[in-house]
């Protein structure tokens, strides 16, 4: 039941009359409504592994009680260890094993020694790099003593499986979600005219942008070994577009339908390619993601490296990028991809410049010649590793580079597509304007209702004409 | 050492690392007041810290203080 679909939308229309028409604002009711809903649109993808997301509820809800209860450190932390081991374990078993079978029997092969093992038929549950970070980050706190534990298990088992953010994120932490939850809402009609205009934006980022982008990217990275070193960069270009139009698409949706219920979730993206270098950049794409790791990756590494200057601070981010890259999957590619981010950040590090902010002023219509520069420089350089994050294979992105920067760089690129270039630029060119909004539809400059609706009209024609209905998942289901 | 020698002390550092003139320090100031104040430059102000009244704080003493009352609470205790 994707967000896209005809069936989310009956769900989604019969669950908002009941929610907030026949439940008349009664909050148990309400929540409990809401974790009855969120189970059936988990089960509707994939019944089998709802007792795993229920089971992973229910486990966290008594450690976070007993951590918080508990009166010695060593119990507290025995509390803490038994939920690392259930969430990480089960995220290490799913998602994991398979590498690491794979990589220890082609290791050992190399040594001409034949390892019986085999990989195991192991189908990924799905969600479950997201809600397995709720549950984590949750004990995590009530252990620093930054939060207290829920003490109402239907609000607790509602925000592990909150529906909107339930499959791909954003990660909430239970600070921002819990409170939500035990507070009465009201209907806010400004809050949801608001949540419908950033579905639009969503709806159009993933069917006019990435769906087609998509189209073309298929084509190029499956036949990339017959095509011209143009096409390649194209490919990379329409890739990198891509994951972010369908991703920061898929974001801005579930954002929609959780002010559409009344509650305010984390921003996942803020108009990421509009950064100057790359630590912008990381704090503007997948915010929900980095900011975990930020806290619970990066800060305990620099803490323990603290005494080795510059030195242990590069050895923290490589470390820390390179679990962003391996949460992706299990793959040599993500692991490279992080690998990659991480030494982007080597020269920042050493010119003591990592937390100076750039920031474009939100009233000038156009960058300065400098700041566009720097601009590009970001975006190329990302571009680069979304060769690596997409390949099948490390031995397929160095093919893929190869080919790219060969004689053929400088020909007449195949496979350009005029309409879906010329949505790539309406897209940059409204956020560039909404930088300092939401979304891209969180028009307040045009003050005449009818010319706002008529530009809402003109978006969901556009959908309905240009859109690429060919079904095609989020790409971020598959993390 | 008082607490308001251990304040004027820390203000010192503070101004030293964010190379900031105007950093005022007073116990309830937090993160959120300072320009510069992050995630980043905290590490760089526990190292300076540490070395200045020769003390080694946890990984817990640097991650739960909320302001720099606590902070200083702490580095009293040690």
């Amino acid at each position: 039941m994707i967000f896209n679909s005809v069936e989310f939308f009956i769900f989604f229309s019969v669950f908002f009359v009941l929610y907030w028409f026949v439940s008349n604002r009664n909050l148990s009711f309400q929540n409990i409504l809401l974790l009855i809903g969120s189970y059936i649109f988990y089960a509707w993808w994939d019944w089998r592994f709802l007792s795993l997301l229920i089971g992973s509820s229910l486990l966290n809800y008594y450690l976070g009680l007993g951590i918080w209860n508990s009166k010695t450190d060593k119990k507290k932390k025995g509390l803490l260890l038994i939920g690392l081991v259930q969430g990480l374990g089960g995220l290490v078993f799913f998602k994991y094993v398979n590498f690491f079978v794979d990589s220890f029997v082609s290791a050992f092969s190399f040594f001409n020694i034949d390892l019986n093992l085999h990989a195991m038929n192991l189908i990924l549950p799905l969600g479950i790099s997201f809600y397995t970070f709720r549950t984590v980050s949750y004990l995590l706190d009530i252990y620093k003593g930054k939060i207290e534990p829920s003490h109402n298990p239907i609000v607790f088992f509602s925000y592990v499986a909150f529906f909107p953010s339930l499959i791909s994120g954003p990660i909430d932490r239970a600070s921002t979600l819990i409170p939500q939850l035990e507070k009465n809402r009201n209907f806010d009609y400004d809050q949801a005219v608001d949540g419908c205009r950033q579905i639009l934006w969503g709806l159009f980022k993933k069917f006019v942008v990435a769906d087609n982008c998509g189209l073309i990217t298929k084509l190029i990275f499956n036949d990339y070994h017959e095509l011209p070193g143009s096409s390649l960069l194209l490919g990379a270009f329409y890739y990198t577009i891509q994951i972010y139009a369908d991703f920061s698409g898929y974001s801005d949706m579930a954002i929609g339908f959780a002010k559409l219920l009344g509650f305010n979730i984390t921003k996942n993206f803020d108009y990421p390619f509009f950064s100057q270098n790359i630590a912008g950049f990381w704090r503007k794409w997948h915010i929900s993601l980095t900011t975990w790791l930020t806290d619970f990756v990066f800060t305990p590494l620099t803490i323990a490296f603290r005494d080795y200057g510059k030195v242990g601070l590069i050895l923290a981010i490589i470390i820390n990028f390179t679990t962003i890259g391996l949460w992706h999957g299990a793959n040599w590619t993500f692991i490279l991809f992080g690998f990659l981010h991480g030494c982007y950040y080597i020269p920042l590090i050493i010119r003591g410049t990592l937390s100076k902010k750039n920031k474009i002023a939100d009233d000038k219509l156009l960058p300065s010649f400098s700041e566009f520069i720097y601009m590009s420089i970001t975006f190329i350089v990302v571009m680069l590793t979304f060769i690596v994050f997409r390949s099948d294979t490390i031995s397929q992105a160095v093919d893929y580079f190869a080919r790219m920067f060969s004689s053929s760089f400088l020909s007449i690129p195949k496979l350009f597509n005029k309409t879906t270039t010329g949505f790539i630029i309406v897209l940059i060119a409204v956020e560039w304007l909404q930088r300092s909004k939401q979304h891209g539809l969180q028009i307040t400059n045009i003050s005449k209702p009818f010319m706002r609706k008529t530009l809402y009209f003109i978006t969901i024609l556009i959908i309905f004409i240009f859109g690429a209905f060919n079904n095609a998942d989020f790409l971020y289901f598959k993390f | 050492m008082q607490r308001l020698d251990i304040l004027k002390e820390v203000n010192d550092i503070f101004i030293d690392v964010l190379d900031d003139e105007s950093i005022v320090l007073s116990e309830q100031t937090t993160a959120a007041d300072v320009d510069g104040w992050d995630s980043l430059t905290h590490i760089q102000l526990i190292v300076a810290i540490e070395k200045k009244f020769k003390l080694r704080f946890t990984s817990k003493d640097i991650q739960s203080w909320k302001d720099v009352k606590e902070m200083i609470d702490c580095i009293v205790t040690k």
